[in-house]
């Protein structure tokens, strides 16, 4: 805690340093990759830092696991579901730029079709929880997976989707997918992996920015404030309460709180902001299918996240999202990976070398190239066994306390 | 969608009539009953894993990919065209017996090593863990499958291709052409009901898994080693997880693939929970339930009364759901198994 005579201002401040820091080092990031890539670095810098458009993986897919962890990691109540609530906010949106939603005109802003579909998780992360909330521990677990995979099998079939709904459905190429202020347009940046806004000799500095960076600040931004609100609840009173949830349950019903509704509650929010993931990812992949929003591996992805992250921490998944892309990234030649790079580096005669009947080319290919789900796998299951709090987590637990608070004071320490 | 009387009510008629034919009764019961039995062995080892232990193994459906995998193996090194039908069934049960005793010891390993050690902690890092294991099976299956240029997905049609041609042939039942297979999957599926039967109700360790599934502390209590148990019962499931899987490799629904793990959990996961967490006779009577509704609603599709394709698919998940709002314990399950 700060000293009494010091000004709120000051304190509140020094509490948002870490927080200022990593929202500094995510907005200088494609900067320092542009450098990068103007020096003898280049190579390296492009087999071995994730790129941009995994970055703005990292963005999407590390709100869908903040939210996944808002709900799992602060009231014990692992939901096992939670794609249903992103494939929910990704399919609203892409249906509603198609015209299809009824009650939605086609053209509506981007930003108000993605508010509500993330308002129709809410309802349906409700309707949900009313029967699922009747049941802890792993049936909750089940129960929230069987309603995910009963909407995933009914999305995946249903033909008013698309002409094929086992692929999915795309935006239309028109169509306006802008992150700003609605109905501003100069406030609006189109976003895209293909069709967001680019812009030549910003500020006439003589900086270009790409529509993938275009992209990626858009996102972060929503991000950002998402995080935010998530962050302010769970240090308010309702937070508490989520946590004495997850502490012991029995206790916080006896203090006279009502566990019901507080756990509806928490739940209904965290389906909102995965929702506005999917809706993200959706407008950024110009599309959505069954398979990569409502399924069940979506949700698995957020757990190793959330895991490797450190779950009970809000901005733990975060990083997790941010290593788990990283490693998808270099063990993938999409991007000029780990495997690329190596094939460059090595001379002809080695990669061409046998050992044991394979050769180091065929070695690289076997076991480096798009190999990530393995090793992600075994570094997952070597965090659940050893380090169960997972990054965050366990800074927190050296520091004894979260990091904004201790932070400050280590260093003081370490500057005398 | 508008209700019009005038078209709808004359299709409900003549669907029902269709179905009150015996032909239409012969197909959905047989089909029913060989999809059932092979529901009840992909689910059974589950069941009896979380009934002693309360942990919900995520690597069943990997396990069953490995069997699946490693009986396509053997039966296709083994097997020549001129193999006659009765040798290759001969085969398939050596197949059974031997993937049964390595995946029992692969799972007991596994156990000891892995799972032994966090058994203190809340019961979602066992699903965690056992989660996370999965992936790295099913990664390691696709990187061996595919060194050895055989395809992960789809399925593997070397080892589909097998089956002997008995049970290939459709064979005529009241009117109903049916494949031989379900005959098959149907003496299979209760040679394993009445197996798993007697071996919880006449062995020490049935025992063990019928008060464990009770009361895991008054097991412990009385001086049970309930770790060692574990070890075992963890093994067995493991095992009869791979016999699923060996049952899976001839049906043409099916077949070894890597798609497998994650499939064949949340099928089994289904049964499971619509019969009761830990209840052998839930197991039963869900599987059955589930076979025939698959089979009902494949009718449906097939005859084209139904036209939405996902129908079976939704009809099972759909079925859980049900139960688990009216009955969120499943068929015979006991509220709060497994201690917690």
């Amino acid at each position: 805690m700060s000293s009494s005579d010091e000004h709120w201002i000051r304190s509140y401040g020094r509490d948002q340093f870490p927080h200022v820091l990593v929202v500094l080092g995510f907005a200088l990031y494609p900067i320092l990759l542009g450098v990068l890539n103007r020096t003898p670095l280049a190579s390296e810098a492009s087999a071995f830092l994730p790129g941009l458009t995994f970055m703005i993986i990292v963005l999407y897919m590390g709100l869908f696991a903040i939210s996944f962890d808002f709900i799992s990691g602060y009231t014990g109540y692992l939901s096992f579901g939670h794609a249903a609530f992103y494939g929910t906010g990704a399919y609203f949106v892409v249906l509603a730029a198609n015209g299809q939603v009824p009650g939605v005109p086609e053209g509506t802003p981007f930003m108000i079709t993605m508010l509500l579909g993330a308002t129709l998780a809410f309802v349906v992360a409700l309707a949900i929880g009313a029967v699922s909330f009747r049941l802890t521990g792993v049936y909750f677990a089940m129960l929230t997976l069987g309603f995910a995979q009963v909407m995933y099998e009914f999305i995946r079939h249903w033909g008013y989707v698309s002409s094929n709904p086992t692929e999915g459905a795309t935006i239309p190429s028109g169509a306006d997918m802008s992150i700003g202020v609605p109905f501003v347009d100069s406030l609006n940046f189109a976003v895209g992996r293909l069709s967001g806004d680019s812009f030549e000799n910003v500020l006439g500095v003589g900086i270009d920015v790409s529509a993938t960076m275009t992209s990626y600040y858009a996102l972060g931004i929503v991000v950002l404030l998402s995080y935010f609100v998530m962050q302010r609840i769970i240090h308010s009173p309702f937070g508490k309460v989520m946590i004495a949830i997850r502490e012991n349950e029995e206790r916080a019903r006896a203090v006279g709180y009502n566990v019901f509704w507080y756990k509806m509650g928490a739940f209904a929010t965290s389906a909102f902001f995965a929702a506005i993931a999917g809706a993200l990812f959706a407008a950024y992949a110009g599309g959505a299918s069954p398979d990569n929003s409502f399924y069940f591996l979506v949700t698995a992805d957020a757990l190793i996240m959330a895991i490797i992250g450190g779950i009970g921490t809000l901005a733990g998944p975060l990083f997790g999202a941010l290593f788990h892309e990283w490693f998808e990234d270099i063990l993938s030649t999409e991007s000029d990976g780990l495997s690329t790079y190596l094939e460059q580096l090595l001379p002809e005669s080695v990669l061409t070398a046998e050992v044991a009947g394979l050769t180091i080319n065929d070695f690289i290919g076997t076991f480096l190239d798009g190999r990530a789900p393995l090793y992600l796998g075994i570094i997952f299951v070597l965090f659940v066994l050893f380090v169960p709090n997972g990054l965050l987590g366990s800074i927190r637990d050296r520091l004894g306390g979260t990091v904004s608070k201790r932070l400050p004071a280590t260093l003081e320490r370490y500057r005398r | 969608m508008t209700f019009e009387l005038a078209t709808e009510v004359p299709l409900v008629i003549d669907t029902l009539e269709r179905l009150f034919q015996p032909s239409t009764i012969a197909r959905i019961i047989v089909e029913g009953l060989g999809k059932a039995a092979v529901y009840f062995v992909l689910a059974v080892g589950l069941t009896l894993v979380f009934g002693l232990m309360g942990v919900l193994n995520f690597t069943h459906g990997a396990m069953a990919m490995l069997g699946a995998y490693i009986g396509g193996l053997i039966m296709v090194l083994s097997v020549s065209d001129g193999t006659g039908a009765l040798v290759r069934i001969a085969l398939f049960v050596v197949v059974l017996a031997v993937v049964f005793a390595l995946l029992t010891g692969f799972g007991s390993a596994f156990e000891y090593s892995l799972i032994r050690p966090i058994y203190d902690r809340t019961p979602m890092y066992q699903i965690l863990l056992t989660f996370g294991v999965a992936l790295i099976l099913e990664e390691v299956t696709r990187i061996v499958v595919l060194s050895q240029g055989i395809q992960p997905e789809p399925p593997w049609s070397g080892a589909m291709g097998t089956a002997p041609a008995v049970f290939t042939e459709r064979y005529d039942i009241l009117g109903a052409p049916i494949r031989g297979l379900y005959a098959f999957e149907i003496v299979l599926g209760i040679v394993a009901v009445v197996g798993v039967w007697l071996f919880l109700n006449r062995t020490l360790y049935g025992l063990y898994i019928r008060a464990g599934s009770e009361d895991p502390e008054m097991v412990e209590a009385l001086g049970i080693d309930v770790r060692q148990a574990f070890t075992i019962v963890f093994g067995l499931g493991t095992g009869l997880a791979g016999i699923g899987g060996v049952l899976l490799m001839w049906d043409p629904l099916w077949g070894p693939s890597a798609l497998l793990a994650i499939d064949v959990l949340l099928y089994a996961f289904v049964v499971v929970i619509i019969g009761g967490l830990g209840s052998f006779k839930g197991t039963v009577a869900a599987a059955i339930l589930v076979g025939i509704a698959d089979s009902f609603t494949t009718w449906l599709f097939a005859t084209g009364i139904v036209t939405f394709t996902g129908l079976p698919e939704l009809t099972i998940f759909g079925l859980l759901v049900i139960m688990l709002i009216i009955r969120p314990q499943g068929l015979y399950g006991v509220e709060e198994v497994g201690g917690h």
